[in-house]
């Protein structure tokens, strides 16, 4: 269907509209037209993606009349499956478009992804592990390499690379939607490198669908999208997570695996330069005199609005020449050994250390006369000597490519970071293993080049609340913000408040355990096919699920159910998971225990019988001991004015919703959540849930002992498997055309959009 | 008298059925949320059934299976007796129910009879499930593949939720699958399956001969009367009797109506049973509802079934005789008479 959004023709590609996809387009463009940021969630399985390409598929293609002007949508998701159903839905919509309109458009839409899940090469694509396949491309398609093809034809090289890089950037990607596998066919017919042939691609894209690294990793990003327009918008699918990612994204773990890795990684270095300067030494004097010139072009580039800043790679240093003390490549290698001795000493420590960037620079000057400066380069002049001495294999380098990254940082912010050295693991204290963690605690320093270079970035998700801590953390300031309700004609959701406790103290109480399992006895026996467990943690699944087999529970339960266990190990967890689809697929019922922050609650859809029933055990609180998070935390209250409880709270409410959104997937979809703990009750936690799920909270879900909960469940159940037609949707929760532009419609939908 | 006859007869599918009722018997069926168990209730309502089903198809046949402890019995086998039924049903209120039922074992089990039935009969199984659970002993997806080939269609009735194995195993062999949500709306989704299915395109028809014994009253005093023992009671200890049906080719005797003769193969039936079996293939067509005021002004005053006065608010016309009644016949007519008693009136007038 055609819809006029406050003046834009959208395309739509079904019959029937939601009406919260409808109030959710309108925000989105409210949000496009003030060429700001905006935060909106809304619940999963209503239709996000599609809406959000509609309207900025539209609003790309009248940007010609419009002043302003988007000429690029850059849409990134989390996970591979996830980026291939953008691209499906993208293609729905060019197909509408070409039905509607009756002309071929050229728009040009492409995912990306990396070597490992683009990779064509017989030899390389056939490797296990992303890292290998990274770095046996490289070691295939470096410049060096092959420039010294020209010297000895025997030098394998990649002839997809060679065949792009020879004619492929001439001719523009053909206009279509690609997805993965399209891209590799046609990189297939045309013999040419499907990975770097999108990222050539992605330049000239008006839509690109990629993964979140590739924006905010600034290793990656430096590499794929700096030249990226900056008239574009960004879309942060599945958001709820982005502060994680950006501290992730920009903290370093050093143990002393690294460190020994890192004085290999050295020696290499050492002896290479040995050679080249016994057969080749006019090319470090080259490399010497590039340096005394400076950063200069990245500077240029930067200037000229043409590149994606980079947080490793600051500003200030740009404009200056590398200092002369790391130039030379053997003083620059001196240099590292002097660098890497003084973690090692630092590393032997037999009591917790916690120091700021600032205090650990004085230390390091003091104990061994690194100055900070020098520092700073460390990242840029390891590149260039890798560079120089032409090493083939990168991915050999990333123990000392990741100390020269943390000597920058360090030397680079003296906020927003924290030193902890800890002497051992607290749950292992009698093992000595050193680790140095160089944490961030401002999420908003990797995420700030985005949001200063592009024009609108939308952050979206089904959990997003409570809205305003989004814009606090990541140091943004929104347009909008909204949160939308599922309308629904029944209530597919039936959540009850179990009134058990697991408050730390009690928690290990033989009859909290006792309860739990119970409660699991129960339900078990009345909820078909599949149920999702949550435990907070996975030591604490471990004791209850130990109890549960000396009190005989367990047994009584695998009498109604089988049990998977999710554990730490990827590959026993994916085995599990399999196991458990299978048992609810052929009516033997299954119940998967795991573990909210897991896995399984982060990526995986539990769709109709997969999932009828999800019981929350306790409050998914964080490790609070631990170190990095209580400096995360005061760092927060000092910074932002978040209290730490509410930070906690909020962090814990946002992984409860995240575990039990994973059951419902759609409005089709129906199933029980449970929250098995009193404190849900409490107005605190209850006021941070997303909106659709506190719109199903009522007196009658509240504090609720085992039976009632059963007795519900059961009522629920029945009246959910009475037959399901779209005709009693429609009007309701599902509009066509003339519906939507009734007057009373439009009305009911401007309540949907929950401003804050 | 008039001699016994025999007649050709056009079968198809929706005429003979050839029904398995799967009662799960299970652990779950304990439940007391159907008074006073889940069993006891379920049991009575299949009576019920039973005499529903022979009511309206009396020529079609019926088996009972029972499945618990993961494994599946035949509590009756195919058979047009409902008594028999009825008897093993009310024996069977004392099962103990114990572990899990088997959805395998039971369709296997139910197969196993109904692959011999020929095609021009339908080939149905009805489960009444309680559990959510089911213990295969391999693959239900395979014996899905199984029965679509056999022609077979599964239709469950679900106890307590919905069970994506049931919905699959409906769908992929042409059944409808519901749950209940209380007692009366379990009575009426059985009652449902009283009625014959819409056939499949793909049903085959075909011609088969069947008799039309006459029933004689043979007494003493008769000089050609040979007392003869009832074949379908040689079991049970019953003397000969002098009256009963004889079949039309053997003269075998039987008391009861209808029967497929014992010693020749001839299905015996009754004219009546056949109406009222043909009356699915030949639904009487829906009455035009109008409003009362719009005949009232053309003098008709009256429901031409009950002669009455037409007082409620709207009337039914038949399509073919233009007669008029009101709603109470209405329903009589299309539920239990299954044509017009006006049409037929006039049929015979001319």
């Amino acid at each position: 269907m055609k819809l006029n959004i406050e003046g834009l023709l959208v395309y739509f590609p079904y019959d029937y509209i939601y009406p919260e996809q409808y109030s959710y387009m309108l925000e989105l463009k409210r949000t496009l037209d003030a060429k700001g940021h905006g935060v909106l969630e809304m619940p999963s399985g209503t239709g996000k993606t599609i809406s959000l390409l509609s309207l900025i598929v539209a609003y790309q293609r009248v940007s010609s009349a419009f002043p302003l002007d988007v000429t690029k949508l850059i849409y990134c998701s989390r996970t591979v499956p996830e980026i291939e159903k953008v691209v499906e839905e993208l293609r729905k919509l060019m197909e509408f478009y070409a039905k509607e309109t009756g002309e071929r458009n050229n728009f040009l839409a492409l995912a990306l992804s990396s070597r490992k899940n683009l990779c064509i090469h017989p030899e390389v694509s056939s490797l296990r592990f992303g890292k290998e396949v990274d770095g046996k491309c490289h070691s295939l398609t470096a410049s060096y390499i092959r420039a010294q093809r020209h010297v000895n034809p025997n030098q394998p090289v990649c002839r997809f690379y060679e065949e792009f890089d020879a004619v492929g950037r001439q001719v523009p990607l053909p206009a279509g939607i690609y997805n993965l596998d399209d891209l590799k066919d046609f990189g297939r017919r045309k013999g040419w490198c499907p990975y770097y042939l999108a990222r050539y691609a992605i330049l000239h894209a008006n839509i690109v669908v990629y993964s979140y690294h590739y924006l905010l990793d600034p290793k990656i990003a430096d590499l794929v999208s700096k030249e990226l327009a900056k008239k574009s918008v960004v879309v942060f699918d599945e958001a709820h997570n982005i502060d994680n990612v950006c501290i992730d994204s920009m903290s370093v773990n050093i143990t002393r695996r690294t460190l020994d890795r890192c004085q290999n990684n050295v020696d290499t270095l050492q002896n290479t330069i040995q050679k080249i300067k016994e057969t080749d030494a006019a090319k470090l004097r080259e490399e010497y005199r590039r340096l005394v010139e400076g950063l200069k072009e990245a500077n240029v580039a930067r200037e000229t609005d043409i590149y994606l800043s980079n947080p490793v790679l600051p500003d200030e240093i740009l404009k200056e020449a590398v200092p002369g003390t790391i130039r030379t490549a053997e003083h620059f290698v001196g240099f590292l050994r002097r660098f890497l001795e003084y973690l090692k000493s630092r590393l032997r420590v037999h009591h917790v250390v916690q120091e700021s960037a600032p205090q650990f620079l004085k230390d390091i000057f003091d104990k061994v006369c690194i100055d900070r400066k020098p520092l700073r380069f460390c990242a840029e002049r390891l590149q260039s000597l890798l560079r120089t001495l032409e090493i083939a294999d990168i991915a050999d380098f990333s123990a000392v490519t990741l100390i020269s990254n943390f000597a920058t940082l360090v030397s680079t912010y003296s906020q927003g970071f924290t030193i902890i050295i800890e002497p051992f693991e607290d749950r292992t204290p009698t093992i000595a293993n050193p680790v140095l963690h160089f944490s961030c605690m401002d999420p908003s320093i990797a995420i700030k080049p985005v949001f200063q270079r592009f024009q609108s970035v939308i952050i979206t998700s089904g959990t997003l609340s409570p809205l305003d801590i989004y814009p606090r953390i990541l140091d943004f300031r929104p347009v909008t913000m909204a949160s939308f309700t599922m309308t629904l004609n029944t209530f597919n959701v039936c959540l009850c408040l179990v009134a058990l406790s697991s408050k730390f103290e009690t928690r290990e109480d033989f009859a909290v355990i006792r309860n739990y399992g119970n409660l699991l006895l129960e339900m078990s026996a009345v909820v078909p096919d599949g149920i999702v467990a949550f435990f907070t943690s996975y030591v604490y699944m471990e004791n209850i699920v130990a109890s549960w087999y000396e009190q005989g529970i367990l047994e009584n339960i695998q009498r109604n159910k089988l049990i998977f266990i999710e554990t730490q190990d990827a590959a026993e967890t994916s085995m599990a998971l399999e196991k458990y689809q299978e048992a609810c697929e052929n009516g033997r019922g299954a119940i998967l225990l795991s573990v909210a922050r897991g896995k399984v609650s982060e990526g995986i859809d539990f769709v109709h019988h997969f999932g009828r029933a999800v019981i929350m055990f306790g409050v998914p609180y964080v490790y609070t001991q631990s170190r990095i998070l209580k400096a995360r935390l005061e760092y927060l209250r000092d910074q932002f004015q978040i209290r730490e409880n509410d930070f906690l709270t909020f962090d814990a409410m946002r992984h409860a919703a995240q575990c039990v959104g994973r059951a419902i997937r759609g409005k089709t979809d129906y199933g029980l959540m449970i929250f098995a703990d009193k404190r849900y009750a409490r107005a605190d936690k209850r006021g941070k849930l997303p909106r659709w799920i506190q719109e199903h909270i009522n007196d009658g879900s509240l504090n609720l002992t085992v039976d009632e909960t059963v007795q519900l469940s059961k009522h629920f159940l029945r009246q959910m498997a009475q037959p399901f037609r779209q005709e009693d949707q429609l009007g309701l929760s599902l509009l066509t055309l003339e519906q939507l532009e009734s007057e009373e419609m439009l009305q009911k939908i401007t309540q949907i959009a929950h401003q804050t | 008298p008039t001699e016994p006859f025999a007649l050709i007869i056009c079968i198809n599918p929706r005429l003979m059925r050839h029904l398995f009722v799967v009662i799960d018997c299970s652990r779950s069926m304990e439940d007391q949320d159907l008074k006073p168990n889940r069993l006891t209730s379920t049991l009575k309502l299949m009576e019920a059934f039973i005499d529903g089903y022979f009511d309206q198809n009396p020529i079609s046949q019926v088996g009972i299976i029972t499945t618990k402890n993961k494994r599946a019995e035949k509590l009756t086998d195919l058979a047009g007796n409902p008594k028999k039924h009825i008897a093993m049903l009310k024996k069977a209120v004392d099962t103990v129910c114990v572990g899990e039922p088997s959805l395998y074992n039971s369709l296997k089990l139910a197969i196993q009879t109904l692959k011999h039935m020929p095609g021009h009969t339908s080939r149905e199984i009805l489960i009444i499930l309680s559990s959510l659970t089911t213990c295969d002993p391999a693959n239900i997806y395979e014996m899905t593949k199984t029965l679509k080939s056999l022609n077979v269609r599964v239709s469950i009735i679900g106890l307590s939720a919905e069970v994506r194995v049931c919905t699959v195993l409906t769908r992929e062999t042409g059944g409808s699958y519901h749950v209940i949500l209380d007692e009366s709306h379990f009575k009426e989704l059985l009652m449902l399956h009283v009625k014959p299915p819409p056939t499949s395109s793909s049903s085959e028809c075909s011609l088969i001969r069947m008799g039309f014994p006459q029933h004689t009253i043979g007494s003493l005093a008769d000089q050609d009367a040979k007392p003869a023992f009832s074949m379908s009671h040689l079991d049970s200890s019953s003397g000969p009797s002098l009256g009963g049906y004889f079949c039309p080719q053997c003269h075998s005797n039987y008391t009861e109506l209808p029967v497929e003769c014992k010693v020749c193969g001839l299905t015996l039936v009754s004219a009546p049973h056949l109406a009222r079996s043909f009356h699915h293939l030949f639904p009487l067509d829906a009455f035009i509802e109008s409003p009362v005021e719009e005949h009232q002004r053309n003098g008709y005053d009256f429901c031409q079934a009950c002669q009455g006065e037409l007082k409620d608010k709207s009337i039914f016309t038949c399509p073919s005789c233009r007669s008029v009644f009101c709603v109470e016949c209405d329903l009589f007519i299309h539920d239990s008479l299954h044509c017009c008693p006006s049409c037929i009136h006039s049929q015979t007038a001319s």
